[in-house]
């Protein structure tokens, strides 16, 4: 019974490495080719022979790495607070407010997630332009504010709180403000957290409507630059382009492993009730 | 707390507001020509994938020469990454944040000329200008008639051997015909024990292209009818690339067929011998040293009197521009022989698309580094090269079947007659569809 088991242990362990293996392998392999000095060929060994930082000191000093990063990093600090603020209140009113017309409402939000973005860019790009959003920050973060996705998924969390908590700070004198702010919210945490993780996620790796919207370079996000670097003209230096790739993970991951724990029950909340 | 937090939120939207008002009106400031005849204004240019060093330097040389002739215009250019190029001309034409000169292929030109997005410049650009460029590479910016493009930079076609591989079977020339390439790639496949040649079929233009310098000279289609099956060195190729793909001389790979593929498993040293442009050798000088070293270039694998393609960069004028004078000179400027040759200095990898800068010695004498090679190959092979696939509405599906029935074809999944028929019959409807009638 007991070698039964470590059997079934040993097997889920090789499982487990294997499914390791194919989501981090190409992370590590391109890490790898990254860290190969100028004189060992990226297909010479899967390891570096002498492992050299010199490619990604070259993605930082001699692209306009320090511009494109802050660039992105500014965006994704309008984008995150704003679309968890838009998203939340929203999905509130929808999960909570009885108004007329709010199925129809929530409808009609689902169903733009299912339009292309390359159908509406266009005329996108036309407002964008006469509201005078071509070449702001607060233009290409608008894409990510209060998007559909957002307001369904924190919508399906706050329908998972206790109608009783909030009647009770009614009774206490709340208003509608507050009890959102104050009693909703706090008990919403962690889908906030899963969300904020995905407009991060979406909005630092955006590339079409950055690139759309934007008519100076000095305007263009990493993920831009990454593509001018990679579709260059005569195919570029892949050593190069592995560690600005690296450069430009790097605080996604940075920041999903420190939200992990609160990602993973965010992610199971929203799936509790429809 | 509720008033903090009212505050808070009141501040962070005017916060929004403000900084989304302080991009208004922003690259707008165009004006016109100047009332005097003098060019004024700005005027901007996008480039497609020409960021970074040494292009950066380049263009800021660039602009300050223009500005210096023309010091009332303010030039402006900003590169695009080109694959999305397309998309963002013809997005921005939606709109009026339209640039006045762009860097375009030729695809991309006939795509958007065909929706009224270019300006036609027969009649902007002096005689004197038309006759200075190469006469194919200048043809490629003609649309039904009209000419909507200047050419830039070229490039032609050229074969890429390892020369460590040529020289362990024992090989000193490169092949110049169907059967040749067989007998070379076999042999050094033998000795190497890897797959030694590889066809590149990319969209399924590279094999039509290859197909029309195998015919040399004779029409693939003759107004409208599709010929190429009674070619007997076509139906050569078919046959004999099939067999090479089951004997393992050409890699399992090749079906994909894609450049960047080839690329890798030439860097990988898994593979000898193809036909590219000379930029084929772009990523190799710092993926692989080795390999790049052991590069050498030749001549296209064909008959040394076969017709070669050669693809063209260049500029247009998208017809919403509001500066059409500046922007036409600036064209004009960006690919004069001087501007031209400098710039093919620069790059390292391409050709100009000039008479007089063709004639300077760095290509007849650009040095021993397997690049310069590829260019001087490239530089002997321009002058029998020349576009040959016409600009025809139905070049993607012309492709995608020769893409098809080539991939069936190696794939043994039918005969070379079987898949030169099969094209003969899709490319005979596709054209009697479309209403068109070219011969090429």
């Amino acid at each position: 019974m007991k070698a039964k088991a470590q059997a079934k242990k040993v097997i889920l362990y090789i499982a487990m490495l294997a499914i390791c293996v194919i989501t981090v392998g190409p992370f590590l392999y391109t890490l790898f080719i990254s860290l190969k000095p100028a004189t060992q060929g990226i297909y010479d060994g899967l390891l570096p022979t002498r492992p050299t930082f010199a490619n990604f000191s070259d993605a930082f000093y001699k692209t306009d790495f320090v511009r494109y990063l802050l660039n992105t990093a500014i965006v994704t600090g309008i984008a995150v607070p704003f679309n968890l603020l838009f998203s939340s209140m929203a999905g509130y009113a929808l999960a909570r407010i009885n108004f007329k017309g709010r199925s129809i409402v929530l409808t009609l939000i689902i169903s733009t997630m299912t339009v292309p973005f390359q159908l509406y860019m266009a005329p996108l790009f036309q407002i964008a332009g006469e509201l005078g959003l071509r070449n702001s920050y607060v233009g290409l973060a608008v894409l990510q504010i209060s998007t559909a996705f957002g307001i369904y998924f924190m919508r399906q969390a706050f329908l998972t709180v206790p109608k009783e908590l909030e009647e009770s700070a009614y009774l206490d004198g709340a208003n509608r403000f507050q009890v959102w702010w104050k009693v909703a919210m706090p008990l919403v945490k962690p889908t906030l957290i899963s969300l904020a993780i995905y407009t991060f996620t979406f909005t630092w790796g955006d590339y079409l409507w950055p690139l759309l919207n934007t008519t100076e370079s000095s305007m263009y996000t990493l993920s831009i630059a990454l593509a001018q670097m990679s579709q260059n003209f005569d195919g570029g230096n892949l050593k190069l382009i592995s560690a600005a790739s690296i450069l430009t993970t790097i605080p996604s991951l940075l920041i999903f492993i420190w939200l992990q724990k609160y990602f993973i029950s965010g992610q199971t909340d929203g799936a509790v009730k429809g | 707390m509720k008033k903090k937090f009212s505050f808070t939120l009141v501040t962070a939207l005017l916060l929004v507001g403000l900084m989304a008002c302080s991009g208004e009106d922003e690259g707008n400031a165009t004006s016109e020509a100047g009332s005097s005849g003098e060019l004024s204004g700005k005027v901007t240019m996008w480039t497609a994938s020409l960021s970074g060093e040494p292009f950066d330097s380049y263009f800021a040389d660039l602009e300050a020469a223009f500005e210096e002739t023309h010091p009332d215009v303010d030039v402006v250019i900003e590169d695009i990454p080109q694959n999305e190029i397309e998309q963002k001309v013809l997005t921005s034409l939606t709109g009026d944040d339209v640039p006045d000169v762009v860097n375009l292929a030729p695809r991309y030109m006939i795509n958007i000329a065909a929706q009224g997005g270019l300006l036609e410049l027969d009649d902007l650009v002096s005689e004197e200008v038309q006759n200075s460029y190469l006469e194919g590479p200048f043809k490629a910016g003609y649309f039904e008639e009209n000419l909507y493009a200047l050419p830039w930079y070229l490039t032609t076609t050229v074969s890429w051997y390892n020369n460590e591989h040529f020289e362990q079977a024992g090989i000193t020339e490169t092949p110049k015909s169907t059967q040749e390439i067989y007998d070379t790639a076999k042999a050094i496949t033998d000795v190497t024990g890897n797959p030694s040649y590889f066809q590149i079929i990319n969209q399924g233009d590279t094999v039509i292209e290859k197909m029309i310098s195998i015919a040399n000279g004779d029409p693939i289609v003759e107004e409208g009818k599709t010929v190429l099956a009674e070619n007997e060195e076509i139906v050569e190729f078919f046959t004999l690339t099939q067999k090479m793909y089951e004997e393992g001389i050409m890699p399992q790979e090749n079906a994909e067929g894609s450049f960047s593929t080839a690329q890798e498993l030439f860097m990988a040293n898994n593979l000898s011998l193809l036909e590219s442009g000379v930029t084929f050798l772009g990523p190799l000088e710092s993926g692989a040293p080795d390999v790049y070293e052991a590069s050498k270039a030749g001549q296209p694998l064909n008959d040394l009197d076969a017709p070669v393609n050669v693809a063209v960069m260049n500029f247009s004028v998208p017809s919403k521009t509001d500066n059409p004078d500046a922007a036409v000179a600036l064209a004009e400027f960006v690919t004069n022989a001087e501007n031209q040759l400098e710039f093919a200095k620069v790059a390292g990898t391409v050709l100009p698309s000039t008479n007089e800068s063709l004639e300077d010695e760095y290509f007849t004498n650009p040095g021993d580094s397997p690049k310069a090679l590829g260019m001087l190959e490239a530089a002997t092979s321009l002058e029998r090269s020349k576009v040959l696939i016409p600009p025809v509405e139905n070049s993607s599906e012309l492709y995608e079947i020769v893409k098809m029935a080539f991939v069936k074809n190696i794939q043994g999944d039918m005969t070379p007659e079987e898949a030169l028929q099969e094209i003969s019959e899709k490319w005979d409807a596709s054209f009697e569809k479309a209403g068109l009638t070219p011969t090429f």
